[in-house]
């Protein structure tokens, strides 16, 4: 496992595009160290690495074709109500090519 | 009259106290209306003191009184009013699931459940505080701060998350029904501290159309009601498939208030030994020792379970690790350009950069990060795909009891409400086991009820029952008996 640091925890945060303070990073750091410790717990567990990754909670299989019939989704007007900056019925941003 | 019995007196003028039926039958009778009760509800909701709300829907709510087609006056639900978390889509109310990221932001559309509520003639009078995005179970975390227990005049201890805001509408009184959700125990923990039932059903029974997503594979629809009665029927209303939300069921839907009544004779229910193990509180103990006894009267069948305590203290850290990486990806959506709170920068990059890193709270942030890194090509075998492993062990042994047994029965937390400026020992077996166990619902899908099982300083706890996913109907029957062995139903906390 990577070695948890500010640097790493900074990278983690900066992927999922938001950034912290020095303050929040160092009660990270700390809280990594509770968790690390409950992580261990379950290293600790026998046949863990053998176990099937489990991702549902049991096995479901729906399996079905909804009839032909045509449905209407949100309109253009719906969509774009809730974006802040909207012309011409398109979302505006910042020039890229500038 | 003395001004304390007069305000007594005022008190008990009111339904909201009162159970669904109690309501509903008040409504046949022609003794009120829907709209007073809508104005009773929106009246006691704007006295709140216990910061439930985040939204009141006065307009909304009287709006829809004025709609209502008397012809439906025969469902239980018509013109009575609820309330609905705030990570559930409300079309047209604002709903930001406590964090700032997504204040102003106003659905088009409404959750399956809100429709079905709706179409019963419920009236939804507020959406309520909860801890930012569902990741907490404290209560504190959302962005209006502390949601206060309504059982506790002096507001020192938690009401629990994160459906904060429900609980204390219903225990305050307010309404007599709130819709929540429980991801790890986010209803069925504040149901414990605050005297309600709350009840999660199986995975799949209930539509997740239309709410906010925060571990897809962990998150239910719940709810919160004043009895057992109330929370079956409610089940009734709110199950059923719906094409809008692939992971919903087709299994077919019962009447979940028919066999309430039914003897539980035979029924075998499993006590787990290293839970109680890991509580230390002598009043919890006893008043669960004393509704155990009433199901051994009632003719139910206990037996003391060992389940591998490695594994009972591998529920919390594994839970944590799958649900902040779900959560991960599930709020990447939340960057402020489709919807939300944006801020403004030089880049689309610096929108969200600059959206996210204001709109997050920094303990959401915190969670974030721990999925990130949980996630990290370099880690994952060792955390995120390890604990998805570890799942399949907790689910196979809680899967092995309930091949022998219809129940599982224990505390639904080693306490009362703990104090909002405590602090807990996250290494210990009382934190690890008793205080976080009920994960163990989530990761497997199972049915679970919490309901009221005593009082320890004028605060209440209660108990949990859990059972074989879809056997709804057998666990609202065995917990029906526990409430009728406490006689602890209808519990409202006094208002100020």
């Amino acid at each position: 496992m990577k070695e948890v640091n500010k640097e790493v925890l900074a990278t983690a945060a900066h992927k999922l595009m938001f950034d912290m303070s020095d303050e929040q990073y160092d009660n990270l750091l700390a809280e990594f160290d509770v968790i690390i410790s409950q992580m261990n717990l379950i290293g600790d567990i026998e046949g863990v690495d053998e176990a099937e990754p489990m991702t549902f909670p049991f096995d479901v299989t729906n399996t079905y074709l909804r009839e032909d019939v045509a449905t209407s989704p949100l309109s253009k007007e719906e969509a774009l109500k809730n974006a802040k900056d909207v012309v011409d019925g398109q979302i505006r941003l910042p020039r890229v090519v500038k | 009259m003395v001004k304390s019995d007069f305000q007594g007196w005022l008190n008990n003028m009111g339904y909201m106290d009162k159970s669904l039926t109690y309501i509903h039958e008040a409504i046949l009778k022609g003794e009120v209306t829907p709209l007073d009760l809508v104005k009773e509800a929106i009246e006691l909701a704007k006295k709140d003191t216990n910061n439930a709300f985040e939204y009141i829907c006065e307009k909304e709510a009287l709006d829809s009184v004025s709609k209502l087609d008397s012809s439906k006056k025969n469902n239980l639900l018509y013109g009575i009013p609820v309330v609905i978390k705030d990570n559930f889509s409300t079309k047209d109310i604002p709903t930001t699931g406590s964090s700032n990221i997504l204040n102003g932001y106003v659905p088009v559309f409404s959750s399956e459940v809100v429709t079905r509520l709706e179409n019963e003639g419920a009236i939804v009078i507020a959406k309520s505080t909860m801890d930012e995005l569902a990741m907490g179970g404290s209560g504190t975390t959302g962005h209006l701060g502390v949601t206060y227990n309504p059982w506790d005049k002096e507001k020192i201890y938690q009401v629990g998350g994160s459906s904060c805001g429900s609980a204390a509408a219903v225990s305050a009184g307010i309404v007599p029904f709130a819709l929540g959700s429980d991801t790890g125990d986010s209803v069925r923990k504040p149901a414990s501290f605050a005297a309600l039932v709350g009840f999660k059903p199986t995975w799949g029974r209930i539509s997740r159309f239309g709410l906010f997503p925060f571990a897809t594979s962990l998150d239910h629809v719940a709810y919160f009601t004043r009895n057992v009665y109330d929370s079956a029927y409610m089940l009734n209303i709110l199950a059923g498939r719906d094409d809008k939300d692939a992971s919903s069921s087709f299994n077919k839907v019962e009447d979940y208030t028919a066999n309430l009544s039914n003897p539980i004779k035979g029924k075998k229910i499993a006590v787990i030994k290293a839970i109680i193990d890991s509580i230390s509180d002598k009043e919890v103990l006893s008043a669960f020792n004393k509704s155990l006894d009433y199901l051994k009267e009632q003719g139910a069948e206990i037996d003391v379970v060992n389940v591998d305590v490695k594994l009972l203290k591998a529920i919390y850290p594994t839970y944590i690790i799958i649900s902040c990486a779900e959560a991960t990806s599930n709020n990447a959506n939340l960057d402020g350009i489709k919807f939300g709170n944006r801020i403004e920068g030089e880049s689309f990059e610096e929108v969200m950069l600059n959206t996210r890193t204001n709109g997050f709270s920094p303990l959401i942030k915190r969670r974030f990060v721990i999925g990130s890194f949980s996630l990290l090509k370099e880690n994952q075998d060792e955390l995120f795909v390890r604990a998805q492993k570890c799942r399949r062990l907790i689910v196979n042994a809680f899967n092995k009891v309930f091949e022998k047994y219809d129940a599982i029965y224990c505390p639904a937390a080693p306490s009362i409400a703990p104090l909002i400026k405590g602090s807990s020992n996250n290494l210990s077996d009382e934190y690890l086991i008793a205080d976080n166990y009920m994960a163990f619902a989530n990761m497997g899908g199972y049915p679970s009820i919490t309901l009221p099982i005593g009082f320890e300083k004028n605060m209440p706890f209660g108990a949990n029952l859990t059972a074989k996913p879809f056997q709804e109907t057998v666990l609202l029957n065995i917990a029906k008996v526990i409430e009728n062995g406490t006689g602890l139903k209808d519990l409202v906390a006094k208002r100020d």
